[in-house]
This record gives C-alpha cells, sequence and structure tokens, in this order.
C-alpha cells in the first residue's frame, strides 16, 4: 500500500493514455463491415436439410402461442409455423388451400363447404378430421377463451348464441364427413376466406381440448412443434421439425430459435459475426450502412406494406370539421419528404390502400400540392399568405402523438408542412396507452397520428375498421377522424356482399376515392420489414403477410458440412 | 427491540403508502389495460370481454381490497391451482400445520403468470445483479477515493476526480455501449448480452452489467470518499497518527477510511435498496432478465398486477436497506450505540 500511495505523478498521465488506448482500439476498428459468412455452394445451392435458424427479436412474446389467445408481431410468426390453416395466403396475396384441399361456395356465399386432405398429422401424431376443425373453431370462438380478434366471426351462424353461452355448439360450423365441413354464415361475405386464412381457427392437435387453458402446449399442424422445454420465457423460443407434416420433404430447417429481448447494437454485432442467420431489428443508420456494401446489398429484402400511416383529423371538431382544411392538409404534406427519415421501410403512400392492394394504377389519390393546398385553405375560409405569412387557422391545434422513434420524426415534418399554409400544431405526447384511449374516445382530440395494421390483406381490413359508421363509438372507436359518409357505409356493406371480385374491386375503388377526396385521414407512408439475410440463407422472402414464413428456408453454411462430420461446431 | 418494531411498523406504512399511491396512478392514469391485452386493433366486444375475463370490471375500490386481501393470507399448504382455482396464482411461504401462509400478487395480464412466479424468478437475478454492481461501485469508488485523498492536489488526484466527473455524466447507457464495444466486440473477452444457462455461463454475463453499475456508481463513491478523506485527515487526531510513526496505508485506512464510512453506509444502503428495484437500463442493454425489465414492460403495458408486485418488492428492498444501514451505525459509530 505504501508504494502505491507514493507512486510518482506521472503515472497518471500514463493510466489515461493507457484507458484511451484501451477504448479507441476496438472502437477504431468499427468502420468496414465484415465479408457476409459464405455459402457453400453458392447461389445455385440446391435445397438440403438440417441446421437451426437463428433469430433475434428486439421484444418478447407478449401472450403466448396459442392461435386464440393474444398475438403480437413476434408469436404470430412462430403461431404460423406451429399452425397450419385450413386455407392460407400465397405470395401473392391470394387465398389458397393449405389443409383443405379445396372449397366450394353455396347458397350464394352464405355456405363454405371445405374438403379437408386426407392423411394430414398432426403433431401429437393423430390424423386431421373434420371434428378437429369444429372443435378448434368452437375452443377459439367460446366466451371463456380471451379471442381478441373472436368477433371477426360474428357472421357465423350460431355465432351469437354460442358467444352469449347460450348454445352448447356452434351451429355454423357443420361436420358434413370425416374430412368436410361446413361453414354456414348468416348473410354473404366474400371475405370469409380471408378470415379463414387468420390464424385464429387454425386447427389445434386434440390435446387442446375444448376450451383454452394456459397449460397447454401449443401443437397443431404446421411445419415445426413445440416441445415442452421450447419455450424459456422472456428468453429462447425454439421450434423443431415436424417431419409429419404434409408436404413432403418440407421443411428443410431441422428448427428455428428465436432470442427475445435483444437489443439493436447487440443484433447487429452478432449478424456480422455469424450467429444471427437472419437480421430483422436494425437500426435505420446501419440498414443503410449494410445497403451501401455491395457484399451486403444484395441480401437485403424488403418486406410489403402492411402497415398504413396518415394523419386522422376529427371530423367532429373545428377545424376539421371543415373538409377543405383537411383537403388542405392532405395536399400540404410533402410524402417524399417523409419517407426519407428511414427510407429502407417506408414508402410513399397517397391513398387508403396500401400498395400490394392498389390495382388502379392511374388513379392519383392524395398528392402533394402547396398550391392546392393553399387554394383548399381558401375555400374553407381561412387564406394564407405565404409572403407575409398572415392568415389561416387561427388558433394553434393539439396534435397527439406517443413516444415511439419513426412517429416522432414524421410528426415534425408534419408540422413544418402545415405551418406552410397557416396551421399551427403543438404536440401532446402521450404513453401507447394513453395515446390509444384518448385517440379512440370521441371529441378527445382533433388530430394524431393513425396507423392501421392490414388484419388480412383485403381493402375491407381498411375501410370496415377506419372510415364506416359501425366503427364509431364513444370509447374505443377505431374511427378515429370519427366520420361518417352513408355512400361510403353503403360501397362497404356491397362489396361484403359482393362475390364478383371484379365488381367487389370496383366498389372499393370508388370508397378509395371518396376517402381520398374528403380526407378523414391524410395518407402519408406505409411501413414494411427490412430483413438483412447471410448470404447461405437460401429460399428466403418476406412473406407478405406473415412475420416470418421459414418453411422453404434453408442453409448451406461453408464449413457446414464439415462440421457436421466432426460432430461439433468448428472452432 | 421497541426501537426495532417501531422501524418495522414504519417500514409497513411506508410499503402501503407507495402501493397505494401506485395503484392510484395506474388506474386513474388514460390507458386501458384490457385494451393493451387485446391489441391496439382488437375490435370492442373483444376488448370488454377481456375485460371482464381479467377482472378489471370491477370498481377500482374493489379491485384495491381484493389486493390486499389476497397479498398475505392463510391457504392450503400444498397448493394444487388446477383443483383449486382460487389459489391458483399463490405462493406458500410459512408452513402451519395443514395451512400456509400464502402470498399472492395476481397473475399477470400480459404474460398468463402467477406474479409471484415472475417475481420469484426475476428477484434473485436482480439481488446478484445489484449486488455484484455494488461491490464494483465499492471496490472502485473507496480505492480510488482514498488514493485520491492521499494524494491531494496531485496529478493522480485530479485524474481520479475527472474521471469520476465522466463517470457521474455518462448515462449508464453509454457507459453500457462502451463496454460491450471494446469488451465483447473487440476484444471478445466477455459475452455481449444475455444470462447464459449454466453457472459459469451465468457469471460470465454478469460481468459487464456489473461494471456498467459499478462505474455509474463508483464515480460518485470516489467524490464521497475522497471529500470525506480529505477532511479527515486534516484532522488533529490523524496528525497525531502520523507523529506516532504510523505507516501512511495504515493512517489512511484505519484513522482516516474508517471515519469516513457513515456517510458512506448511507449512501450504499440507498443506492442498494433503489438497486433491487431493477437497474431498468442495464438490465435491457444487457438482456438482463431481472426486475427492471419487468417493471418497464409492465408499465409500458398496463400490467397492473405486475407494477404492483415490483413496487412492493422496491419498497420493501428499499425499507429493508435502511433498517440494515440504521443497525449498521450502531456497529460502526460508539456514540450511535451508548445513545440506542
Amino acid at each position: 500500500m505504501r508504494s502505491i500511495l507514493t507512486t510518482p505523478d506521472a503515472l497518471a498521465p500514463a493510466l489515461a493514455i493507457a484507458a484511451a488506448a484501451l477504448l479507441a482500439a476496438p472502437l477504431g476498428c468499427d468502420r468496414a463491415l465484415p465479408s457476409p459468412t459464405a455459402s457453400s455452394q453458392g447461389t445455385e445451392a440446391a435445397p438440403q436439410q438440417g441446421g437451426t435458424m437463428h433469430l433475434a427479436t428486439f421484444g418478447d412474446l407478449r401472450g403466448g402461442l396459442d392461435p386464440v389467445g393474444t398475438v403480437d408481431g413476434i408469436s404470430l410468426g412462430a403461431i404460423h409455423l406451429i399452425f397450419a390453416g385450413l386455407v392460407d395466403y400465397d405470395d401473392h396475396v391470394r387465398v389458397v388451400p393449405e389443409l383443405a384441399e379445396r372449397w366450394d361456395i353455396d347458397d350464394g356465399g352464405r355456405t363454405y363447404r371445405f374438403v379437408l386432405r386426407t392423411g394430414v398429422t398432426m403433431q401429437d401424431g393423430t390424423e386431421l378430421t373434420a371434428d378437429d376443425v369444429k372443435r378448434s373453431a368452437e375452443r377459439a370462438l367460446h366466451p371463456s377463451t380471451p379471442d381478441p380478434n373472436a368477433s371477426a366471426f360474428t357472421n357465423l351462424a350460431g355465432y351469437e348464441a354460442y358467444a352469449g353461452g347460450k348454445a352448447e355448439h356452434l351451429a355454423g360450423v357443420v361436420v358434413e364427413g370425416r374430412y368436410v365441413v361446413a361453414f354456414h354464415l348468416d348473410k354473404p361475405d366474400s371475405t370469409f376466406p380471408q378470415l379463414l386464412a387468420m390464424h385464429t381457427l387454425r386447427p389445434t392437435c386434440k390435446t387442446a381440448g375444448d376450451r383454452y387453458s394456459e397449460a397447454w402446449l401449443a401443437c397443431g399442424a404446421g411445419p415445426f412443434k413445440l416441445l415442452p422445454d421450447g419455450w424459456q420465457r422472456g428468453t429462447t423460443l425454439r421450434l423443431v421439425r415436424h417431419d409429419g407434416y404434409f408436404r413432403p420433404g418440407r421443411p428443410y430447417l431441422d428448427a428455428v430459435e428465436w432470442t427475445f429481448n435483444m437489443q439493436a447494437l447487440a443484433q447487429r454485432v452478432r449478424f456480422e459475426r455469424g450467429e444471427l442467420d437472419l437480421a430483422r431489428d436494425l437500426t435505420g443508420a446501419d440498414e443503410r450502412r449494410f445497403l451501401a456494401d455491395p457484399r451486403w446489398k444484395g441480401l437485403g429484402a424488403m418486406g410489403a406494406d402492411k402497415t398504413i400511416y396518415g394523419e386522422s383529423m376529427n371530423t367532429r371538431m373545428r377545424p376539421f370539421d371543415n373538409v377543405e382544411i383537411r383537403r388542405a392538409v392532405a395536399a400540404a404534406i410533402d410524402r417524399d419528404h417523409q419517407v426519407l427519415v428511414q427510407p429502407s421501410r417506408m414508402s410513399v403512400l397517397t391513398q387508403a390502400l396500401p400498395l400490394m392492394l392498389q390495382d388502379d394504377p392511374s388513379f392519383a389519390g392524395q398528392r402533394y400540392d402547396y398550391p392546392a393546398a393553399l387554394e383548399h385553405m381558401r375555400k374553407a375560409g381561412y387564406p394564407y399568405d405565404p409572403a407575409t405569412q398572415t392568415g389561416g387557422w387561427p388558433r394553434p391545434i393539439e396534435y397527439l402523438i406517443y413516444d415511439q422513434g419513426l412517429n416522432v420524426y414524421t410528426a415534425q415534418l408534419v408540422q413544418q408542412d402545415l405551418a406552410k399554409i397557416g396551421i399551427h400544431i403543438f404536440f401532446k405526447m402521450l404513453s401507447w396507452a394513453a395515446f390509444l384511449s384518448i385517440q379512440q374516445r370521441a371529441n378527445a382530440s382533433p388530430m394524431s397520428q393513425g396507423n392501421w395494421t392490414l388484419d388480412y390483406p383485403d381493402p375491407s381490413s381498411i375501410f370496415d375498421p377506419l372510415f364506416t359508421t359501425a366503427a364509431l363509438a364513444p370509447e374505443g372507436s377505431y374511427n378515429t377522424a370519427f366520420y361518417s359518409n352513408p355512400r361510403l357505409d353503403d360501397l362497404v356493406a356491397r362489396a361484403h356482399l359482393e362475390m364478383d371480385e371484379t365488381a367487389r374491386r370496383a366498389l372499393y375503388r370508388e370508397a378509395n376515392a371518396i376517402v381520398c377526396d374528403e380526407a378523414p385521414w391524410a395518407f402519408t407512408y406505409g411501413h414494411h420489414t427490412f430483413e438483412m439475410r447471410q448470404a447461405y440463407v437460401h429460399g428466403f422472402a418476406p412473406h407478405p403477410v406473415w412475420p416470418l414464413d421459414v418453411s422453404g428456408v434453408w442453409l448451406d453454411r461453408a464449413g457446414q458440412a464439415l462440421e457436421h462430420a466432426l460432430g461439433g461446431p468448428l472452432p | 427491540m421497541r426501537h426495532l418494531l417501531r422501524r418495522l411498523g414504519w417500514s409497513v406504512f411506508v410499503v402501503w403508502g407507495v402501493v397505494s399511491i401506485a395503484f392510484v396512478v395506474n388506474t386513474f392514469v388514460p390507458g386501458d389495460p384490457a385494451r393493451m391485452v387485446a391489441g391496439a386493433q382488437a375490435r370492442p366486444a373483444d376488448v370488454e370481454r377481456i375485460r371482464q375475463q381479467l377482472g378489471l370490471g370491477d370498481p377500482a375500490l374493489v379491485q384495491y381490497a381484493h389486493f390486499w386481501r389476497r397479498l398475505v393470507h392463510v391457504g392450503p399448504g400444498v397448493i394444487d391451482g388446477k383443483a383449486d382455482p382460487a389459489h391458483a396464482n399463490c405462493a406458500a411461504v410459512l408452513p402451519l400445520g395443514a395451512s400456509a401462509v400464502h402470498i399472492d400478487l395476481g397473475r399477470s395480464a400480459q404474460k398468463r403468470q402467477p406474479v409471484v412466479d415472475l417475481v420469484a424468478t426475476r428477484w434473485p437475478r436482480t439481488f446478484v445483479l445489484a449486488l455484484a454492481g455494488m461491490l464494483v461501485q465499492l471496490l472502485l469508488g473507496l480505492g480510488t477515493g482514498v488514493f485520491a485523498a492521499a494524494r491531494r492536489g496531485s496529478w493522480l488526484d485530479r485524474f481520479l476526480v475527472g474521471t469520476s466527473l465522466l463517470g457521474i455524466s455518462a448515462p449508464t447507457f453509454l457507459i453500457a455501449l462502451v463496454l460491450q464495444f471494446v469488451f465483447a466486440r473487440g476484444l471478445g473477452w466477455l459475452p455481449l448480452d444475455g444470462f447464459g444457462t449454466t453457472l459459469g455461463e451465468h457469471a460470465r454475463c454478469l460481468v459487464l452489467p456489473a461494471l456498467t453499475l459499478g462505474v455509474y456508481g463508483a464515480a460518485y463513491y470516489t467524490r464521497l470518499v475522497r471529500d470525506e478523506m480529505v477532511v479527515l485527515l486534516q484532522q488533529d487526531w490523524v496528525r497525531t497518527a502520523r507523529a506516532k510513526g504510523l505507516s501512511p496505508a495504515r493512517v489512511v485506512l484505519r484513522h482516516g477510511l474508517r471515519n469516513a464510512l457513515l456517510p458512506i453506509v448511507t449512501a450504499v444502503g440507498l443506492d442498494f435498496g433503489a438497486l433491487m428495484g431493477g437497474a431498468v437500463v442495464t438490465e435491457t442493454v444487457f438482456r438482463w432478465p431481472g426486475l427492471g425489465e419487468l417493471s418497464v414492460r409492465a408499465l409500458l403495458d398496463r400490467d397492473g398486477p405486475v407494477i404492483l408486485a415490483c413496487v412492493v418488492v422496491t419498497s420493501m428492498a428499499i425499507v429493508a436497506a435502511n433498517v440494515v444501514v440504521d443497525a449498521l451505525y450502531t456497529r460502526l459509530d460508539p456514540r450511535v450505540r451508548s445513545a440506542s
């Protein structure tokens, strides 16, 4: 102790220099990205069995892995791998047969009859039959089940009685044979196959029983299954191949493993090291770095826009009860400017329908047009003179916002754009829970950022909840603009009944035109995922609907064959 | 004994007060817990059904009374949640013949697990992290504080005080990121984050989060110890000790540091109690699955039972730390002992 305490003063600068060098050495090497981990056979690699795909997420599984429980983006990806549906969405968002071999429509759209594939083995080893389909539907829609999607099926015959506890069975689901099941509806509904393709009514193993139980080990007919110790809550989830999967040879992977709660930096570092096969939560800056590197650029993939964003204007509160003010806002927002916030995940949105549902290239929708915006302000009775910066709406308007990165940045751009037409907004920043509560309450907020993720890829998933009179409620209103238009209501209702796809599309085109013109929302951008894969990950493409689909993915990592022969990982 | 009982009585009152305030805030702040469980896009009818299933349809006072009535109660000695759903969320903590004292913190609305299980799993992890972080804080803080005081006005003093200013100013997430870059990404000596599955892995995973807490907190202790010691080392009894020919180390440690310990012990007690509430940022950055990460998610999700459980644990930890500090005073300072 004596010698240390009497150390000469020269030690201090030496210590400082040493500490600085220790910090600087690794940080200084942080500029260049490493090369992607190579594929042993290159881009022409043939599909091969084996390997575990490693993924990480920023968040955690909020609910669980039961398709009838509460789900989020992470659990939905896993549920899609564990449970197969009677029908599913293909890569072009068409509904296609999955566990059902085929289906037909009777009674003018009131009956959907499905013929199941024979010999489908569930993950508990039993064969899938029509009884399983009915039992699973009744389990999902039973009043004791915490299913947040149950009321999407109110059109099923007998739903009200069953969900109200007045009937023991769901009359609308009828087993007509070992492999034939019919769904009877109260009214014709062209969107029913879309609803059925969602996760909610996917057949469960017999181990699930008739009623929801939190203790049940998720079990379905999908390509991957959950083992008893497969889910370490808050830490990891591991699904292994279901050898009895009904598609021969699939899946290729032995297992898929998620690590939860991993920060973006840790994900990036692990991805660079080859410890993650797919990076999904990179920061905007890191995405730009990868895309700027020619070795990595071809390995990035953008998903489809599943979420639309816009400025929701309360049509029952001033000044947005004036349609010209709403039109002015819609014309004043420079959407090209907005998407620069995160170009790899945002695309310009000028109408209610996201890109994957747009079918009329000639439709202009809402466009940035500054002179037109000023003209709308004049028509509204609040002319604004940009030269003198006088006029416009006389009072500042409260704009509701929640504390989440992207949202905060785009709101500031909206604020700047609207100031140029004489509308001044100020922010009221809230938590997500408080934001939802106030935004969805009548007469509580004149303006807020609206966003909506497609429940299923169909225009009805946008128009029904966001813009119809039926969606209005004093509390918990989806229709956050509190917008009502009888013509729109009529178009949307007719579209549900219309079984001809061309005629149905025409109805939605008119609905789209009304919403864009009357502007309860000023649509701004669509949001999609961005994923970076390793070079040895083959057969992967972001699915337009599901958060994760790896049933056709195979790995071909350089050294993997040698590793396998040696019986363990290479040093 | 009377003093101790009085302290315990106050402790119970403090915990009750803090938890009640948390209950009121959580109940009346805008936001619908049922909506947060069901999801932002769940239909109103589904949200309402889930609200009833979670018991959130009851008036706030009923929920409040239910929480306290269930918190500590007597139930069967062996808990079988399936056969006896009334005690499905309980943990038996004290056998009483065929019965037992139960603790029931409710059921997490989001995670759909008994909260007592969640807390029982996560509390020891937070305890270990808090303990390790506090040890690093004390080792670094006491060491550098003593050196700085012993060499007051020197380069070493200025360097250590300057470094401690950096440590106090830097937010924990920045310290965490620098440590991750240096020791995990750059040098590859330690895991980037995580918790591990074996004892060895737990230990390796603990190093960086403990260092993060340690570096951040040590800066404060450096300054505290130095300032206390600088004053003490100028006292007459220190001069006397030096004149008697005692070694500098003995003078500094025996006659300086020991007398500087009282304020340090106070600070340690308060800091340790606060750390037991979970080092939110550190746990999140390092994916250390403790109470901090749990409580933040519960707050964002408006998961009432978990929020209240975290408040109970944190307030009890702070109260317990204060009781321990009181007890240590009597050990460290004969004047306090004789007054007691």
